[in-house]
């Protein structure tokens, strides 16, 4: 679904990917992990667009990401992606929220629209709040909500960008069952994440990046339990101490 | 469409240059009175005692809402002819410079002291708390401690302010009085040269202001980064 | 001090005999008004389009709205306005320059005045504009774009509501600016507030009266567009949004 071969990228004279090559099949949960500025959202961006890269390639379910030819607006209405701030649109009520890309990208109408995105927010537990807006929700909230807004869209696969790292910790687990009841119905998922439980239950590989590159690239249970790197140890250590 | 000459620009340069003087005198008379009335107005404004708050609200939201036309007529027209009555001055006596200099002065105190009010409350709160706890009174912490972290970074609004009021200095020109932009009209107006004349201000006018803003962003970008 | 207030000189009939003084203040009062508000509304049109290209990643748009406001905002106003005026006329081609020469000398003070007004304003609502679009957060923009529109459906529906909801309160002090700035339109002879306290000053010898009138007059409008401005900024209030970053 998405190949990545030799991706590199830099600002400048600063190196921030080198030669990120990996496969994400229908249906595999990818966790990307390794130490802030390892250039993991990078990679993640770049797989929708967000993020030019300058060399190599990346193809989404038969799409060049890169070619100068392919209409990536197209190409992001079909990959649905979640932010670390949310990002939802404050100036709209949660409903509207869910509906404007559905009418205004995929040309549904208002009711269709409206009814899609009702039937989500039952799914993440919000239907209740549909005519709030965002600032008047939580976090957590706020996160399902853009959880349910991506979901809109009906994606063929998700990229989460460290979708638990700007909520208070008692807000981390509302946002992480969404995210694995959507794994376990077999949504292609990419996640640039630190919650190592979450990886342990639903990820079907585990990506460790350092310094731009991918160091470690294999099945979660390999990866947890005799990591090749010094470098993947290490952070493994650090962060499952805690 | 237009024959452009101008030949009169040369000769007249330092009729200009004089103009150029006047202008510049004005802005650095205002800007200094108005920086020192505007921090007395800032720290009336953020004071406690009530009827000096108020009369600095006043004083500013006055000033504030009335154009700088009014306010240039009101000290050219009539702030003389109540000099005059009140104190006794000469009739007719020329004093358009001071007047334009008081006007300016006192119009743009109103706007400074936004800026310092601003900036002083930009200063966090636990700076003056460190101060009195080191025993020093209101004033010494004022003085010392916050009114020098607020300029520095009020710095650059302080000098944007400045090259605004050099460019309102050709509002003068309802006081036909010669400034810059004054020499200019009037040297256009003798010669038949009005067009080329305007554009030459305006293109003086552009080059002065453009450099001065681009220093100030400089020093800016300077102060962030430190 | 020996001055004679006398505040039914308004009631009078002018020395030229058309109406009374308050008639001559009330005219020029009407001129300020249509003139900022004709101004205002140009102003609001080009600022917007200027400010959003000072935003967009095309070097030659960003950097055509850059020399745009560079230049309106680094040249007097006064100038700018007997630059239209005198020497606008003289640019244009023979046939335009001469019709705009022949109309009514009030059509080219007031069309000299609105083009110059809107034109010096616009470049600062422009400023307020890209200010307002630079200062959401980064990822408003990125948000859009993933889901799947594309950058002008972006500006339409993601940044542009936004940023024109953070621009309301420093755009009620342009607002305010346009109507004292129209003062300097004096100049050219546009009998507008400012001009006809003047007048008052020269035809009745009572200067203390006309000019704290036509001061009035400005706190008037003052006041009216602030409270305007604060019902428009409530009417666009987000529920639960708080400030800008």
């Amino acid at each position: 679904m998405i190949t990545m071969n030799k991706v590199s990228k830099h600002y400048g004279s600063f190196q921030v990917l080198t030669d990120c090559t990996t496969q994400v099949h229908k249906g595999e949960v990818i966790v990307v992990c390794g130490p802030s500025g390892s250039g993991k959202s990078t990679l993640i961006k770049c797989v929708n667009g967000l993020e030019p890269f300058q060399s190599g390639e990346i193809i989404v379910n038969g799409v060049s990401v890169g070619d100068p030819k392919t209409n990536l607006s197209k190409l992001r209405s079909t990959v649905g992606m979640v932010f670390q701030n949310f990002e939802l649109f404050p100036h709209m009520s949660i409903i509207d929220n869910l509906a404007i890309a559905q009418t205004k990208v995929l040309a549904r109408t208002q009711e269709q629209a409206r009814e899609k995105g009702f039937k989500l927010l039952d799914r993440v537990g919000l239907r209740a709040q549909a005519e709030k807006y965002p600032g008047q929700l939580s976090g957590g909230q706020q996160q399902r909500v853009a959880i349910a807004r991506a979901l809109a869209m009906d994606p063929i696969c998700m990229l989460f960008d460290e979708p638990t790292s700007a909520l208070d910790p008692e807000m981390v687990n509302e946002v992480l069952d969404v995210m694995t009841e959507l794994a376990q119905e077999g949504m292609t998922m990419m996640c640039v994440t630190h919650e190592m439980g979450f990886a342990k239950r639903v990820a079907s590989r585990v990506i460790f990046m350092d310094q731009g590159r991918i160091v470690e690239d294999d099945s979660k249970e390999a990866f947890f339990d005799h990591a090749r790197s010094e470098r993947a140890q290490q952070f493994l250590a650090k962060i499952l101490h805690h | 469409m237009h024959e452009f000459d101008w030949s009169s620009i040369p000769n007249a340069l330092p009729f200009l240059w004089d103009g150029m003087k006047i202008s510049l005198e004005i802005t650095l008379s205002a800007v200094v009175f108005g920086i020192v009335w505007g921090t007395l107005l800032a720290l009336m404004r953020l004071s406690s005692v009530t009827p000096l708050s108020w009369f600095a609200a006043a004083y500013v939201n006055l000033f504030r809402a009335i154009p700088l036309v009014m306010v240039l007529l009101w000290f050219f027209l009539i702030v003389p002819h109540l000099l005059e009555s009140l104190f006794g001055f000469p009739r007719g006596s020329d004093m358009r410079l001071s007047s334009a200099i008081a006007g300016f002065a006192l119009f743009e105190a109103a706007y400074y002291s936004e800026i310092i009010r601003a900036g002083i409350q930009s200063v966090p709160k636990g700076q003056m708390g460190a101060a009195s706890a080191l025993g020093m009174t209101y004033g010494q912490a004022m003085r010392l401690v916050v009114l020098p972290q607020a300029f520095r970074n009020m710095v650059p609004l302080l000098l944007t302010q400045g090259i605004i009021l050099f460019q309102d200095t050709s509002l003068v020109y309802v006081s036909a009085l010669a400034d810059f932009f004054g020499a200019a009209y009037k040297v256009g107006d003798r010669d038949g040269r009005l067009v080329e004349l305007l554009l030459f201000a305006g293109a003086v006018y552009f080059v002065i202001c453009f450099t001065a803003s681009r220093i100030v962003r400089h020093y800016q970008n300077k102060l962030k980064t430190a | 001090m020996g001055y004679n207030w006398n505040w039914g000189i308004f009631l009078q009939p002018t020395a030229t005999g058309d109406g009374t003084y308050l008639g001559w203040m009330f005219y020029g009062f009407k001129v300020t008004i249509a003139l900022s508000l004709s101004a205002w509304f140009i102003a609001l049109v080009l600022g917007a389009v200027v400010g959003i290209l000072r935003t967009v990643p095309n070097k030659w748009l960003s950097g055509f709205a850059t020399a745009y406001v560079e230049v309106f905002r680094n040249i007097p106003l006064l100038v700018q306005l007997f630059l239209w005026y005198f020497v606008m006329p003289e640019l244009l081609p023979e046939n335009l320059g001469n019709a705009f020469k022949q109309s009514n000398p009030i059509v080219q003070q007031f069309l000299s005045s609105m083009v110059c007004l809107a034109l010096f304003t616009s470049a600062r609502v422009a400023e307020q504009v890209r200010s307002g679009i630079n200062s959401l957060p980064p990822g408003q923009k990125n948000a859009g774009l993933a889901m799947g529109f594309t950058l002008s459906q972006t500006y339409r529906y993601v940044l542009l509501p936004m940023a024109v909801r953070l621009i309301v309160p420093p755009l009620t002090s342009e607002f305010l600016n346009i109507f004292k700035n129209s003062a300097v339109c004096s100049t050219i002879g546009l009998l507008e507030l400012a001009a006809q306290g003047r007048q008052l000053v020269d035809y009745t010898a009572q200067p203390y009266e006309s000019f704290i009138a036509v001061t009035l007059a400005y706190l008037l409008i003052n006041v009216v567009v602030m409270f305007g401005m604060r019902w428009v900024e409530e009417q666009v209030r987000v529920p639960g949004y708080i400030g800008g970053k």
